[in-house]
């Protein structure tokens, strides 16, 4: 398969009154052709930061500090302003959690789509452009796209707006979609539709999707692989099956036994909970960040930190005292991912 | 089976919308349409539904921070629908709330402490101040606070502290019932997790009654004994948590149930995707407000609102196709 991203040791910093802090510290992953690849993590963990990293749209007081970002294998933190600017929306589209503060209020959807389109590809006329925005709204379910054409965001329920930002990310055919979290702001029934329709999306162009989430359940629909975070860090890396059958970092179990499940066995016992407190970001334990939260902790954990070590195939783990290896299913090596 | 603490009886909730030159009332926001449930003492009820169902709206009928439209709500045998003054202030003491926004309900200007007090004040109990003060330590323990708390602004807090903050608060009267407004969702998950242990706990500790609102059906069916599903106003669904996961009878629960993404890999259910958006409010649609996205819609659905059914198990539906 191509590697179709490859980012290394990227680090971004933020610079605040009390120090700075390493939002994304040393990260290391690729993104092969045509999977689906999530983020999950929760609030402050630097999945956000990750992906703006990667479109070098991290703001000031945030600065990325070293690594690579290695897009079809060009260093995008080395090219000019001007060329990344033409990439952004090309070859690596985004779209974020709320569709109405990404939206212009004051243009039409239309307008917004046209200029997405005609900016990548000025040869086309208006007649042109405006022809793909409608095939555009057609592709993502938008009803009388003619008449949505000439609508302002505020005219448009949240789902919808989801759409329109989906369609003008999509207008260019970027080789790589990065969506942040981009259900989150919206009801189950709706969140569904839209899954669908990125899911949709991404099989008929066969394009690389980025998804950042802190829904396992979403993460467990979509993705072919999975990236966990935590302060930072990656703690854990492996395919879908990996992180949900097999889950070696105690991090990684802990999330997935607090989420309430729907068998009645489990019901009414209490929730399984991962004591205490993601830790400040401004003052990091030496050792490893989650030591203080853990049940496997040890005394060298608060050591050093534990690099990211391979286990089986593509599975990875940044942990001393990994969980066991709890492997019963026997089907599991025949799926290469899910969906 | 225990008393019976709450009965709702075809509450009404609307806001009018006011236009043209004089200010007139020109249409209204009909939140809640005629919603009928009881709650009895130490359980919980789940309220789901979507944005703008009137879950919220509903939640804070019952404890009367807004006054109903019409209908009645029936308190410990007692008629509190029109209760005002004193009586209501005296009410209150039995009825709290929790709020989902940890940010935004709490006081930026008070401390932990002050926050924790201005109840027990208010309502004048615990007339000593070192009652008073041994009171507020009591409750920070409850919930699981530090000590040190006590003197910390809101800003110092994460989140799940936060909500912990706002638990204590509603629990400092002693009340009989919480209604819980989306307490949970604005935190992570492994956070989510600790509140609602700690609300599970606190219940079992104190025998409250609470009423749970949120849109996350999997929190709602951990935590409740019964659940009713909100559509426009209306319930649609109402049964124990355990029946209505298993065998959900209207299919808007169907659809909901079914659209929520599972932490498995492998279970790729066959999803019933719903088509269009909620309508609004303002103007819902005519018959059964769900007929124009039901993918089971017959032209009787769209002649008048189907009367509830009773299905075995306390199972009750709103809908002529189940």
């Amino acid at each position: 398969m191509d590697t179709l991203l490859e980012v290394k040791d990227l680090k971004t910093k933020f610079k605040t009154e009390d120090g700075t802090l390493y939002a994304v510290d040393g990260i290391s992953f690729s993104l092969q052709k045509g999977r689906v690849l999530g983020i999950v993590g929760e609030s402050g963990c630097g999945k956000s930061v990750t992906s703006l990293s990667i479109m070098r749209l991290v703001q000031k007081p945030g600065e990325i500090e070293s690594g690579e970002v290695l897009f079809r294998g060009k260093n995008l933190l080395k090219v000019s302003e001007s060329a990344m600017r033409e990439m952004r929306g090309r070859d690596i589209a985004m779209i974020f959690q709320e569709p109405m503060t990404s939206l212009n209020p004051v243009f039409t959807i239309g307008d917004q789509i046209d200029e997405a389109i005609s900016t990548h590809r000025p040869k086309l006329s208006r007649a042109e452009v405006k022809a793909r925005t409608i095939e555009m709204l057609q592709k993502v379910n938008i009803p009388a796209p003619e008449k949505r054409y000439g609508e302002y965001p505020h005219q448009l329920s949240g789902g919808m707006r989801q759409r329109v930002m989906i369609a003008m990310a999509m207008s260019c055919d970027p080789e790589l979609l990065i969506a942040d979290e981009p259900t989150t702001a919206l009801d189950v029934t709706i969140q569904a539709q839209i899954l669908d329709l990125i899911r949709k999306l991404q099989k008929e162009t066969s394009s690389s999707v980025i998804l950042i989430t802190h829904d396992l359940g979403v993460v467990a629909e979509m993705c072919h692989d999975v990236i966990v975070m935590y302060a930072g860090k990656i703690i854990e890396y492996g395919t879908v099956e990996d992180i949900f059958y097999r889950p070696r970092h105690p991090y990684t179990r802990g999330l997935l036994d607090s989420i309430p499940h729907f068998e009645s066995g489990q019901r009414k016992k209490a929730l399984t909970t991962i004591p205490g407190l993601v830790p400040n970001m401004l003052h990091l334990p030496k050792g490893c960040r989650f030591a203080d939260r853990c049940s496997r902790v040890q005394s060298d954990c608060r050591q050093q930190y534990p690099s990211l070590q391979r286990l089986r195939g593509s599975h990875k783990v940044a942990c001393f005292h990994p969980i066991e290896d709890v492997r019963k299913d026997v089907s599991i090596s025949s799926e290469g991912g899910s969906q | 089976m225990s008393e019976m603490l709450l009965e709702v009886q075809d509450l009404v909730k609307s806001f009018p919308i006011y236009g043209g030159l004089l200010q007139k009332e020109v249409a209204a926001v009909k939140a809640v349409q005629g919603v009928s449930f009881s709650v009895r003492k130490g359980e919980t009820l789940g309220l789901v539904g979507e944005s703008g169902c009137g879950k919220s709206t509903l939640g804070r009928c019952l404890i009367r921070l807004l006054d109903p439209t019409s209908g009645k709500i029936i308190y410990k045998g007692r008629d509190i629908t029109t209760v005002a003054g004193e009586e209501l202030r005296e009410l209150r003491k039995s009825l709290q709330i929790i709020f989902q926004d940890p940010y935004a309900s709490l006081n930026p200007r008070m401390t932990v402490g002050a926050i924790l007090e201005e109840p027990l004040v208010i309502h004048n109990l615990y007339p000593n101040l070192k009652d008073r003060t041994d009171r507020v330590r009591h409750l920070m323990e409850l919930v699981g606070l530090r000590p040190e708390a006590y003197s910390r602004y809101p800003h110092e807090f994460s989140g799940g502290q936060r909500q912990r903050i706002g638990i204590a608060r509603s629990l400092a009267v002693n009340p009989e019932l919480i209604v819980c407004d989306e307490p949970v969702s604005a935190l992570d998950v492994s956070i989510q997790a600790q509140v609602i242990n700690l609300l599970k706990d606190l219940q079992q500790k104190l025998g409250l009654t609470y009423i749970f609102i949120a849109h996350d059906l999997k929190v709602v069916e951990h935590v409740s004994d019964r659940v009713a599903v909100m559509y426009l106003g209306k319930i649609v669904e109402l049964a124990e948590a355990d029946e209505l996961y298993v065998n959900p009878m209207h299919p808007y629960t169907k659809a909901l149930l079914s659209a929520i993404p599972v932490p498995d890999p492998k279970a790729k259910e066959k999803r019933i995707i719903l088509t269009g958006d909620v309508p609004s409010p303002i103007n819902p649609p005519r018959g059964c407000h769900f007929h124009p996205r039901c993918p089971m819609m017959i032209e009787e659905c769209k002649a008048a609102y189907p009367d509830r059914k009773m299905a075995p198990g306390r199972h009750e539906v709103c809908c002529i196709r189940a």
